[in-house]
């Protein structure tokens, strides 16, 4: 099987994120691989172990290539990075479009991608791809069934209060959810390879797209404005003796808090 | 230009790979394993599976022949999660086989390194007696010739890994009147029904470091044939040792390194969430002092320790940097975990919070490697010029 799996890196959940301007934000450089992507990598060899074929990871991005290191040292075999100045500014729906241009000429059994990535939970990006290749795509599967490749498939998707069984046939695009299997650890034989791995460098032009399909120019969706979350309220102490102090707490919690 | 203090992108990989792979085994087990003083033989299994036992080895015995700097990100990361684990891992990485894979021949690098790169085989080196550790010319265990090997008698206490172990590499003498002199290093095996070897003595129950388990090797008249001899002559043991001291002393900083940020990270949360007198005890300046004065210890430690390991990986004479470098960083972890024990207040006194684990996992700093009033009587030595 040819599969391909859609990469990124987001900022890690530890660092520092602070509001720069109403657009911009200041990220502390600690970034790690999006989760569900790595949930998507281990799909994807779990599938080469059992019927053959390449893994290929796959990333937009001009600077961050750790995702693809990532890749290799699970055990991908290749990893390609688009990257082009011009891409700078764009959003979900521009990246869709051009890992869909890298594709269309791939012949790719199945896509695989994380459900969303962690930093702007979009969600956009797989589906987005799939609807620009015309593939069939299942979101958020956390069961993958594949007796024969030829032959028609299953996926499993949580919904509320059970599971959703879905068909298909490939080439298809899948995004992959908490539960779908447990990532591996990479063994440092792999790390070491992923350290020297030279990542094959993709620009817009070989994809036939130019800045005004990509980028600022392009974006589909514009950030108003970032706000800072709310700054914790300060402490209030209850000066009451018990058990009026209480009594002061629960109407507190009922009318101030409103948690109960 | 030729000042750099950046790690390649390559060493930054290295380090999250490591980091993640902490996070994920041993991370989530730390309390357990202090708690039971056990040797945590599944997590071992899993941990050597992903191959960082041969670190530092020849690829075509299974290792990765890694340069010092990526070593030391190595050991800091390691030692973030349990530091018991981590000096059971440092003894099979560096100490536990070094001598093995520099003196062995090729039967026993099959049999011994091998397997212990896999994490098959447990080994342990054995400097420390009844009576001498830091002072190296105290050995009495004894080594002497014989026909066609050596008979091997003496007892060795405080050995990393001693209960479990498969082999050690012994340091023994050929006569203790020679003092340092008349040391050698010797492969001992255990014993078995058809092996003369070392049989375990007494076990020793520590305050920290708890999952490593410590105890007493025991050789009486242990006949060792002629090829387990590890060096090239009589007499340089001691000169072989200092061969991987730097490495030992700049390694045992990184676990200072690691011991004191992660406490430290803990009491920073713990002092910006416990509220005394209607604010966070995190806004009150006597609290600040300490996170300050850590802050300024902790990046001193650290660009001195990793200067350390690039001028062992270019093979720049450091011995005292060395010892300087593991002095200061263990003595600033001793602050650290000090001084979160008073962020802690009251808390700290129990088991339910974990800065006491750190204070306690720290307190073996201040031996392995030297004692600090041994290096110190040392280090003035050579300042002083004496």
């Amino acid at each position: 099987m040819d599969i391909y799996v859609l990469v990124k890196q987001v900022p890690d959940p530890e660092a520092n994120v602070k509001v720069k301007s109403d657009v911009e934000l200041e990220i502390e450089n600690k970034y790690f691989t999006n989760f569900f992507d790595e949930i998507a990598i281990e799909a994807g060899l779990k599938l080469r172990e059992k019927f053959g074929g390449k893994v290929t990871v796959l990333t937009v991005d001009n600077k961050k290539v750790d995702a693809l290191r990532r890749g290799i040292a699970m055990g991908a075999d290749d990893a390609i990075q688009i990257t082009d100045p011009a891409l700078e500014g764009s959003d979900p729906f521009a990246i869709a479009k051009t890992l869909a241009a890298y594709l269309k000429d791939k012949p790719f059994d199945l896509i695989l991608a994380g459900r969303q990535a962690m930093d702007d939970d979009a969600g956009i990006v797989g589906p987005g791809v799939a609807e620009l290749l015309g593939i069939p795509h299942v979101n958020m599967i956390v069961g993958l069934e594949i007796d024969d490749p030829k032959k028609e498939l299953k996926v499993v998707r949580e919904v509320e209060g059970g599971k959703e069984i879905l068909s298909c046939f490939l080439p298809a695009l899948f995004t992959c959810q908490k539960g779908l299997n447990n990532p591996r650890i990479p063994q440092v034989m792999n790390v070491m390879k992923a350290m020297k791995a030279q990542m094959k460098k993709v620009d817009l032009a070989a994809l036939g797209l130019s800045a005004v399909d990509v980028g600022g120019q392009a974006v589909k969706i514009k950030v108003q404005k970032y706000l800072p979350p709310p700054k914790r309220p300060p402490v209030k102490m209850i000066k009451e003796d018990f058990p009026e102090n209480v009594k002061q707490l629960v109407k507190l919690l009922k009318e101030e808090a409103k948690v109960i | 230009m030729a000042l750099d203090f950046t790690f390649t992108e390559e060493q930054e990989f290295f380090r999250q790979m490591v980091r993640d792979a902490v996070n994920r085994l041993i991370m989530p087990r730390v309390k357990e394993l202090d708690e039971k003083e056990e040797f945590p033989w599944d997590l071992w299994k899993e941990f050597a599976a992903l191959g960082y036992l041969g670190l530092r080895h020849e690829e075509k015995y299974g290792g990765m022949g890694i340069d010092t700097i990526t070593q030391m990100i190595f050991y800091e990361e390691l030692a973030r999660g349990s530091c018991g684990f981590s000096m059971s891992a440092t003894m099979q990485i560096l100490m536990g086989t070094y001598f093995i894979a520099r003196f062995g021949n090729e039967n026993i690098k099959q049999r011994i390194l091998v397997p212990a790169i896999k994490g098959e085989k447990i080994g342990t080196i054995c400097f420390t007696e009844d009576q001498s550790g830091s002072d190296l010319a105290g050995t009495r265990t004894l080594a002497t010739k014989v026909d066609g090997g050596w008979r091997i008698n003496g007892r060795k206490q405080w050995i990393t890994n001693g209960p479990i172990a498969d082999f050690a590499t012994v340091m023994a003498t050929i006569d203790p009147k020679m003092g340092l002199k008349g040391l050698n290093f010797y492969l001992v095996e255990r014993k078995t029904a058809d092996r003369d070897g070392f049989v375990s003595g007494q076990r020793l129950h520590k305050l920290g470091s708890r999952c490593s388990v410590t105890g007493e090797l025991v050789m009486d008249n242990t006949f060792i044939p002629d090829e387990n001899f590890l060096g090239e002559e009589i007499g340089k043991g001691v000169q072989y040792a200092g061969e991987i001291l730097n490495e030992v002393r700049v390694m045992t900083g990184m676990n200072a390194l690691a011991i004191a940020k992660e406490a430290m990270e803990d009491a920073r949360q713990y002092a910006n969430n416990r509220v005394a007198f209607g604010n966070p005890i995190s806004k009150y300046q006597l609290i600040r002092e300490k996170f300050a004065k850590f802050w300024a210890w902790y990046e001193a430690s650290r660009t001195f320790l990793y200067k350390c390991a690039w001028m062992i990986q270019n093979k720049i004479p450091c011995i005292n940097e060395c010892m300087l470098a593991k002095y200061h960083s263990t003595e600033m972890c001793m602050y650290a975990v000090e001084e979160c024990m008073r962020i802690y207040g009251g808390n700290a006194f129990c088991s339910e919070y974990p800065v006491q684990r750190f204070w306690r996992d720290a307190k073996f700093l201040l031996y392995g490697g030297g004692t600090h009033e041994v290096l110190c009587d040392y280090l003035g030595r050579i300042y002083c010029k004496e």
